[in-house]
């Protein structure tokens, strides 16, 4: 029984000494894996922040209005965001890379899953970029031509033009890194039709007279020599 | 220069048959069968009474129009001597050029086009005369040739009898503006008439611009500022009466000021070197009566422009953060706050409110043609406050506020340097 208990006991120390002298040497490449991974990744990131800042990236998005978002929500500007963005891809590459060499066979699938995700989330965080370019320029866009035009609430229009574009951003981003497609895309189109059906029928019985005016106005049926007037001429 | 620039065959082909000629006028022309006979009778008359013995050419640069203008032009006949003139014909040939640049007008092209044709004729004075307005008489082409032919100047803009309403973008923004900036005032900056000497022309043409999109639709202020910076002689002749334009044919108010500040606030970005340095401005003479106001009665709906004002400034307001100084803003949602009656946009403010959009504009703190439309509101409520000052103001009142305003932005003008050498 005691020489049992003992050879249980030295099978158990033995098994202990196999799996650290396993483990440790797996746990230092991971460790210097990591470490590479930290190098390569800064390195990665201050020339892609070079390469951002000679393609004047900064200046568009400050242009495009996206540096205002970013600086409204206390981020960084962008060349700095996307350079940070792609030293964390790279490093947590390499992390995860690190921690496959581990050998725990119950991470390999996960970490699978998590390589071929990382393309998608990084396309899916340019698709993002790009809809709140998009969306930031075109409602900019439209609120300055209402404004100017004199209609009525114009940060209404310059809002939904925001809105029905970032949804379509953040749909997309979704359905690329793959998450609930069909539930983003039936969210979509409820949101969306939603929304046009409001506005359909705000306009339509709402304001019939105001689309009455504005369609008045656009056909030009009713505009006088006196209507001409009103401003005094430029040049 | 002009190996440069494609030019159609046929257009060389009539060039390199006329020679070279001393005198030149250039019409740009779409669409404008209806009036361009009468604007070739006028430029013809006046070559016969003014130019009798120069070698002179007529070069219409049509964008493709679909009316049958390039025909009214081969077949206008010009009414000789039926002024009552000095009894003088031409004592050579008159010759007509026509040539369609493209499909679809464009100001840069046409100016471009008649550049290269005074270049290629080694022209020693040019002027260029728009179809569109309908009053030009043969004293106009007359008075915009004369300083360039007989006293040598380079640059001619013109001066005309308005309308007191008339061409307010001009005397609220271009004129102070480029006068205080360049240092040089030419009340036009933005003609539809105007002359140039074959030298001017010539430089103008091997300048590397004409590709810029800022000022392919309004490429005479930059020929105006170009001439100023580039030390050419500038000079003003008054013309005569200008005619407000058809209802439905001049361009609204934003289009106005993308097109005009555009290229402005472009050109200021171009000849900084120049202006930083000017110091002290000069007259630039002027020949011809002094230009008048007349004051028919007129439509305006006064309530409506303070009403785009005050709404302008408070749906933009986020927008107008960006580009305006915080003291600049407040003053401004002061007065946008006040009743219609007692809200006057200053010209101290209106100065200062410039140089700040023109310093946003360099920096580019916000992408250039927004930022240009986002002046619209603010230039609605200069004009407000103009109209309520001047509602009973004779001739010598608005000119001599026109002259207040310019003191006040040439006393600006550091602000504007300082804000143009600040990091954005």
């Amino acid at each position: 029984m005691k020489e049992m208990i003992l050879q249980g006991l030295s099978q158990a120390y033995d098994n202990l000494v196999h799996m650290i002298a396993i483990f440790v040497p797996r746990f230092a490449v991971m460790l210097i894996i990591v470490v590479v991974g930290w190098i390569v990744a800064l390195a990665l990131r201050y020339i892609f922040r070079a390469i951002l800042h000679v393609t004047r990236l900064d200046r568009i998005s400050e242009e495009a209005g996206a540096s205002q978002v970013l600086r409204k929500a206390a981020l960084p500007p962008m060349s700095e965001l996307l350079s940070r963005a792609l030293f964390w891809v790279v490093w947590l590459g390499f992390m995860v890379l690190g921690v496959s060499m581990l050998g725990i066979p119950e991470l390999h699938e996960q970490i699978a899953r998590v390589f071929q995700l990382l393309p998608q989330i990084f396309i899916a965080i340019l698709i993002l970029f790009f809809g709140v370019l998009a969306s930031n320029f075109l409602s900019r866009a439209a609120l300055l031509a209402s404004v100017n035009a004199g209609h009525k609430s114009p940060r209404v229009w310059s809002g939904s033009i925001r809105f029905v574009i970032l949804i379509l951003a953040i749909s997309m981003a979704l359905e690329q890194i793959g998450l609930a497609n069909q539930t983003v895309t039936s969210a979509f189109s409820i949101v969306f039709g939603a929304a046009m059906l409001a506005l359909a029928i705000a306009f339509g019985l709402g304001g019939r007279h105001l689309a009455r005016h504005a369609l008045e106005q656009y056909f030009g049926s009713r505009k006088t020599e006196q209507e001409k007037d009103e401003e005094p001429s430029p040049l | 220069m002009v190996e440069e620039i494609l030019l159609a065959d046929d257009f060389v082909r009539q060039l390199i048959s006329v020679g070279e000629v001393d005198v030149l006028v250039g019409i740009p022309s779409f669409n404008n069968a209806a009036t361009i006979g009468q604007t070739v009778q006028a430029v013809e008359q006046s070559f016969q009474q003014g130019f009798a013995r120069e070698r002179v050419v007529l070069v219409t640069a049509d964008g493709g129009s679909g009316d049958g203008t390039r025909e009214v032009v081969m077949n206008a006949r010009a009414e000789k001597n039926s002024s009552g003139g000095r009894g003088l014909t031409s004592l050579r040939t008159e010759q007509r050029v026509v040539t369609q640049y493209g499909n679809s007008p464009s100001a840069g092209l046409a100016l471009r086009t008649i550049l290269a044709a005074a270049d290629l004729l080694r022209a020693k004075a040019c002027a260029v005369i728009s179809p569109a307005t309908p009053n030009v008489t043969t004293a106009w082409i007359t008075n915009l040739l004369a300083p360039i032919y007989r006293d040598k100047f380079d640059f001619v803009a013109p001066l005309y009898n308005r309308h007191k309403y008339d061409g307010l973008l001009s005397r609220n923004l271009l004129y102070p503006m480029s006068r205080s900036v360049f240092g040089q005032g030419i009340r036009e900056l933005h003609p539809s008439e105007l002359g140039f000497s074959g030298r001017l022309a010539s430089y103008c043409l091997g300048q590397n611009v004409w590709n810029q999109e800022d000022i392919q639709d309004a490429p005479e202020i930059w020929m105006a500022l170009t001439a100023i910076s580039s030390d050419f002689k500038c000079c003003q002749a008054f013309l005569g009466t200008k005619e407000r334009p058809a209802a439905g044919t001049a361009p609204d108010i934003v289009t106005a000021v993308r097109q005009n500040v555009g290229s402005l606030f472009w050109c200021l970005d171009a000849q900084e070197n120049f202006w930083m340095q000017r110091a002290t401005p000069e007259a630039v003479p002027s020949f011809g009566s002094e230009s008048d106001l007349t004051s028919e009665p007129m439509n305006l709906n006064r309530q409506r422009i303070y009403e785009l004002f005050r709404s302008g400034v408070q749906d933009l307001a986020p927008i107008l953060e960006t580009i305006l100084t915080e003291s600049t803003m407040a003053e401004i949602q002061s007065v946008a706050g006040q009743n219609e009656e007692k809200s006057l946009f200053s010209g101290e403010l209106w100065a200062r409110t410039l140089f700040d959009f023109a310093a946003s504009h360099h920096h580019a703190v916000l992408n250039r043609d927004h930022l240009i439309q986002a002046l619209v509101p603010l230039y609605r409520g200069r004009i407000h406050s103009f109209l309520v000052e001047h509602q009973d103001s004779t001739a010598e009142e608005m000119e001599a506020d026109t002259e207040r305003l310019c003191v006040e932005f040439e006393k600006q003008k550091p602000y504007l340097v300082e804000r143009w050498k600040a990091k954005a």
